[in-house]
């Protein structure tokens, strides 16, 4: 059970995006800034994308960004918008 | 294309480094709890709900008292009820404070609730509306109350004005149903473009898990209070103002046998739901000239929708 702890350890998250086609997959979120290029997720055998991230616990933003377009995560737990407005997917952390 | 994100741990991750720029929020978490009207048969799932709720509020920091709304009436039919009394005094009054009103429906019992835990918070606050009618004692009903905590602290933490808690139905549950083939046809009758939006963060509009920032719950207290499928309203609101939505899967989960739609309320909620459309529409546009023919034709229109889910319901749920 959470309750703010900020001090909790970090925990890894796997980010898995199945974009068989795309020629490459980053990961965007609060967590980077939202850096385009910070994160380069790397390509499966079965060739979906993964990138195992360790993030503090709490709720975080994130999308991916497939072949430099910004794309949801349907199986993510949440949605919310970032800055700019865009829709964008949300990770619990605890 | 399919994507996910999920939690592992024991394997190679990069560690994402903190900016100074991200403080943890100030603001306190109110719960409200809204107690069943029908006082269930077995306690279980209410004893799993108010054990979370002790927890959190022991635990953290961050959540005040919470407030439980019973419904006089609830409490005038279990009158002399032992262990109704015993629950009351010995898990409800000691995990929370009891707030007994008279209420002509949920909608007024959430008003009232979210009304007192307002009137004492403070602009950073965070209200986090948790209906009692759940199966919260079942080993998923358990894990949901594991998830429901994240709704106030995701509003908090990502300065959201509103989040919705999402539950998980099968296509042929009433719930779903209704919001398919009701709420959701109603909406983008009356509010084709604000449907639309809302439609993107959540397939379950009359949700009654949600947390509510403190200057969008003012706005909400001091707009009209429509007497009935407020989670549509505030969806609305929000979306009118611009305010920031976002929605949180919170598992599966049923309501409880004392609480599950027949037929007729199937057919009851579907009519609510047009009526408080109506509502909501004329107050918006009964300024605008011409309002009435553009009503009216919206009318006529809303009619063949509401008799169309009422088709559907019956062969589903009949």
């Amino acid at each position: 059970m959470s309750s703010f702890a900020y001090h909790k350890p970090f925990r890894a998250v796997n980010f898995i995006c199945h974009a068989v086609q795309a020629k490459n997959v980053y990961l965007v979120g609060d967590f980077n800034g939202w850096n385009a290029t910070a994160h380069p997720m790397k390509q499966m055998p079965d060739h979906s994308w993964l990138l195992s991230l360790e993030l503090k616990h709490g709720h975080h933003r994130y999308a991916f960004l497939v072949d430099g377009i910004l794309t949801l995560d349907p199986r993510a737990q949440g949605i919310t918008r970032d800055d700019k407005g865009n829709r964008v997917s949300l990770v619990p952390v605890s | 294309m399919k994507t996910a994100a999920t939690r592992k741990q024991g394997i190679q991750a990069q560690r994402f480094k903190p900016t100074p720029s991200q403080t943890p929020p100030t603001g306190k978490i109110h719960p409200v709890i809204v107690y069943p009207y029908k006082q269930p048969t077995q306690y279980d799932d209410l004893a799993a709900l108010y054990e979370m709720i002790g927890n959190l509020v022991s635990t953290g920091e961050r959540y005040t008292r919470p407030i439980t709304v019973i419904d006089r009436k609830t409490h005038a039919a279990m009158a002399g009820n032992k262990a109704f009394l015993d629950f009351r005094r010995n898990t409800v009054a000691r995990s929370s404070d009891i707030l007994d009103a008279w209420c002509v429906d949920t909608c007024q019992m959430w008003n009232t609730g979210l009304g007192l835990a307002f009137e004492q918070g403070s602009n950073e606050d965070v209200y986090w509306l948790i209906p009692g009618d759940f199966d919260y004692g079942t080993a998923v009903g358990r894990e949901v109350l594991g998830r429901l905590h994240d709704l106030p602290e995701i509003v908090l933490e990502l300065n959201q004005d509103f989040c919705i808690g999402e539950i998980a139905t099968d296509h042929c549950n009433s719930k779903q149903l209704i919001d398919t083939y009701g709420t959701f046809a109603l909406l983008y009758n009356w509010f084709p473009v604000e449907a639309q939006e809302i439609r993107q963060f959540t397939e379950r509009p009359r949700s009654e898990f949600f947390a509510v920032r403190h200057e969008f719950l003012r706005e909400v207290l001091a707009q009209r209070w429509y007497p009935y499928e407020q989670t549509v309203v505030m969806l609305l609101q929000a979306i009118f103002a611009k305010r920031k939505i976002s929605r949180f899967f919170v598992g599966n989960i049923s309501d409880l046998p004392e609480g599950k739609e027949s037929l007729a309320s199937a057919i009851q909620q579907v009519e609510r739901t047009e009526r408080v459309l109506k509502a909501v529409w004329r107050e918006r546009n009964a300024s605008n000239k011409n309002w009435l023919e553009q009503y009216q034709t919206l009318e006529g229109r809303s009619e063949q929708v509401r008799r169309a889910a009422i088709v559907v319901l019956q062969n589903l749920l009949g």
